[in-house]
C-alpha cells in the first residue's frame, strides 16, 4: 500500500451538507409560515367569513368550499377510477392498445394541472352551463385526478401476486368472485394510498380553480354545489396577493389550516390502510 | 395471465352477476378514457382553430405576447424563455442538492437520519404549490431585497429558488428509487477491492444508476415546467422577452390563470390563445414525462438481473 491512511472522503461529506441543507431550506419555510401564520391563529379565524378588514377575516367558507370540492371529486373519480383500474388490469385483454392506454394515462396524470382547469372552463363552466359554481370545480378536479387514480390503483392491483388469482381460479372461482374475494382485498392498502395521493395533490390545487373563476370574498358558507367556487388554496393566492402585511398573515394562516387538513387526510388513510391489514409488508 | 373460460356451471344469477360486473367495469374503462379524450380533443380543436387564424410561424418567432391588446402580439416566445429560465434556475437550485441527499440517504445516513430525511421530503413533497408560492413572494422576495436592493418585487431568482424547493423531493425520492436499483453485490466489489467509498459512489453507485436518475431529472424538470401557483404568485405577469433573473416575467402556465381573471368570451381569438399556449405546455410536459417513463423501464431491463 502505498497511501497510510484513507483520503477523506469528500463525496461523502458533500453529500451530508447537501442533506443539511435541503432539511434547512424546508425548516426555514416551516418556521416563516407558521410565525407568520400565529397572529390569525383562532378558532374565530376557522368560522368567519373573508372580509375587506383583515381584522375580521376569516376561511369559513373557503374550507367549507374545499370540503364540498374534496366530495365531489370523490364521488365522482374514485368509483370510475378505480373500476376502470380493476377492468385493464383484471379483464381487458393484454394487448398494444391496452399498453398505449397505461402509458397514456400514466403521462397525462403529469399534464399540469392548468390544462385541466382552459378546458374545465371550456367544457364545464361555458359548454355545460355550469359557470364558475363549486360544482364546475369539482368536476374540473374530478378530471385532474382521474388519470392518477387510474394509474396508481393499476400498479397496486398488479401487486398482487398472481398465485393468489390462479389458486382462486384453480378452486372453481369465477372472475367476479377472484377480483371481488382475492384481488380487491390483498390490493386494497395499495389503492387507498394511491387515491391518497391523487386526494392530496388535487386538495392543494389552486391554478384550475382560478381558471374556472373563483369568488374571493363570499360572505356565507357555500351550503350546496350549485354556489360560486371558492376554496381554500384560491382563497390563499386571493390574500397572497394582496401587498399589505396583514393580508400575509391572512394567507399564512389560510396556509397553515390546509396543511394541517392534508395532515388529516394523511393520517386518516395511514389509520384506514392499517386496517386493512396493509403497510407491514 | 387470466383463466379464460372459467368452466363453472354456475346458476343463472350467478352467470348474471357475472356478466354484470365484468360490464360496470367496462363502463367505467369508457367513461374514465372519454373523459380524457376530451380533455386532449378541446385542447387540439380550439388551438387548431387558434393557428387557423395565426400562422405557426408567427405564433413561434414574434418576439411580444399581448393577445388581449387592440392589436394582438402573438408570439410565444417571451413564456417559453419565461418558463425556460425558470426551469433552468429551479433546476441549478434543486438538482445537485436533490441527488446528493438521494446519495447521502443511500450510502451514508444511519437508520435514523435516513428515516429523518424520508419522513421531511414526504412533507415536502404535499405542500401544495399555492403555499409555496405566498412563501416566494412574501418571505423569499423580501430576503433577497434585503441583501440586493436593485431586485424588482416580482423576479424570477426567487420564483426559480422556490420552485427548486418544490421539485426538491421529486428529485430525492425518484433518484433514490433509482440508486436502490444497483446491486449490492456490484458497490460491496468495488469496496472489496480498496477503492475508497467516494470512488465507489462517483464510478461505480451513479453510472450504474444513470438511466433511473436521469429519468428522475426529466420527471423533476416536467413539474418545474408545469408549476403554475408559485411563478404566478412570485414572478410577475408580464410576458417580456428577458433573461435576467431580476426581473419579472410570465410563463406559459402563469399566463394561462390569466383566462379566470380576465373574461375572454368563447370563440375569440384572444380565448383559443390560451389553449394554443395549453397546447404548447402540454406537449412539453407530455414528452419529457415520456422520455423519463422510457428510461425508467430501460432501466429495470438492463440493471435488474
Amino acid at each position: 500500500m502505498t497511501r497510510a491512511a484513507p483520503p477523506r472522503d469528500r463525496i461523502g461529506t458533500a453529500c451530508g451538507i447537501a442533506a443539511a441543507a435541503v432539511v434547512s431550506a424546508f425548516a426555514v419555510f416551516a418556521v416563516c409560515l407558521l410565525i407568520r401564520a400565529r397572529a390569525v391563529a383562532g378558532l374565530e379565524f376557522l368560522l368567519s367569513t373573508p372580509s375587506g378588514l383583515a381584522a375580521r377575516a376569516g376561511i369559513g367558507p373557503a374550507l367549507a368550499g374545499t370540503c364540498w370540492l374534496l366530495l365531489l371529486t370523490a364521488v365522482l373519480a374514485l368509483p370510475v377510477g378505480i373500476g376502470a383500474a380493476i377492468y385493464l388490469e383484471e379483464y381487458a385483454p393484454r394487448t398494444r392498445l391496452t399498453a398505449l392506454i397505461e402509458s397514456a394515462v400514466a403521462n397525462l396524470a403529469g399534464v399540469p394541472s392548468v390544462i385541466y382547469g382552459i378546458v374545465g372552463l371550456a367544457v364545464f363552466v361555458r359548454a355545460l352551463g355550469m359557470g364558475p359554481t363549486i360544482l364546475a370545480g369539482g368536476c374540473t378536479l374530478a378530471v385532474l385526478a382521474l388519470p392518477v387514480v387510474i394509474a396508481n390503483s393499476r400498479t397496486a392491483i398488479r401487486r398482487v401476486p398472481n398465485e393468489m388469482r390462479l389458486a382462486a381460479y384453480a378452486l372453481g372461482a369465477t372472475r367476479w368472485q377472484v377480483v371481488r374475494d382475492q384481488v380487491l382485498p390483498a390490493a386494497a392498502p395499495g389503492i387507498v394510498m394511491g387515491c391518497r395521493t391523487a386526494f392530496t395533490r388535487t386538495v392543494g390545487e389552486a391554478a384550475p380553480l382560478l381558471v374556472l373563476g373563483t369568488a374571493s370574498f363570499m360572505t356565507f358558507a357555500p351550503g350546496t354545489p350549485a354556489h360560486p367556487l371558492t376554496s381554500l388554496p384560491t382563497q390563499i393566492f386571493a390574500w397572497a396577493s394582496h401587498s399589505q402585511e396583514e393580508f400575509t398573515a391572512l394567507a399564512a394562516g389560510a396556509a397553515t389550516a390546509l396543511l394541517l387538513l392534508l395532515l388529516t387526510i394523511n393520517l386518516a388513510s395511514a389509520w384506514v390502510v392499517r386496517r386493512l391489514g396493509g403497510g407491514t409488508r | 395471465m387470466n383463466a379464460q373460460g372459467v368452466p363453472v356451471a354456475g346458476t343463472a344469477s350467478r352467470a348474471l352477476r357475472e356478466r354484470l360486473a365484468a360490464n360496470l367495469f367496462l363502463a367505467c374503462t369508457v367513461v374514465a378514457l372519454a373523459t380524457l379524450a376530451t380533455v386532449v380533443a378541446v385542447l387540439v380543436r380550439e388551438s387548431g382553430l387558434f393557428l387557423a387564424d395565426v400562422s405557426p410561424w408567427r405564433f413561434l418567432t414574434e418576439t411580444a405576447w399581448a393577445p388581449a391588446a387592440a392589436e394582438p402580439r402573438l408570439g410565444v416566445l417571451p413564456l417559453l424563455v419565461g418558463t425556460a429560465q425558470i426551469t433552468a434556475g429551479a433546476a441549478v437550485f434543486a438538482l445537485p442538492a436533490g441527488l446528493m441527499t438521494a446519495v447521502y440517504i443511500h450510502q451514508y445516513a444511519g437508520p435514523r437520519a435516513a428515516r429523518f430525511l424520508r419522513v421531511v421530503t414526504a412533507l415536502m413533497a404535499g405542500v401544495p404549490t399555492v403555499v409555496y408560492g405566498l412563501f416566494a413572494l412574501h418571505f423569499v422576495t423580501p430576503a433577497l431585497q434585503a441583501v440586493w436592493p436593485g431586485i424588482e418585487a416580482f423576479n424570477a431568482l426567487s420564483a426559480c429558488m422556490v420552485v427548486g424547493l418544490m421539485i426538491l423531493p421529486t428529485v430525492v425520492v425518484l433518484s433514490r428509487e433509482a440508486l436502490d436499483t444497483v446491486p449490492v453485490s456490484l458497490l460491496e466489489a468495488g469496496l472489496a477491492l480498496g477503492v475508497p467509498k467516494g470512488r465507489v459512489v462517483a464510478r461505480v453507485l451513479l453510472p450504474a444508476a444513470s438511466g433511473g436518475i436521469l429519468a428522475a431529472v426529466l420527471i423533476a424538470t416536467a413539474r418545474a415546467v408545469g408549476e403554475t401557483m408559485i411563478v404566478s404568485l412570485a414572478a410577475g405577469y408580464e410576458a417580456r422577452l428577458t433573461w435576467s433573473p431580476l426581473e419579472g416575467l410570465q410563463t406559459l402556465t402563469a399566463f394561462m390563470t390569466q383566462l379566470g381573471l380576465g373574461d375572454a368570451p368563447s370563440g375569440t381569438l384572444e380565448f383559443r390563445a390560451f389553449f394554443a399556449v395549453g397546447m404548447v405546455l402540454f406537449v412539453a410536459t407530455y414528452a419529457i414525462h415520456m422520455a423519463g417513463r422510457a428510461l425508467v423501464s430501460r432501466r429495470v431491463g438492463t440493471v435488474a438481473r
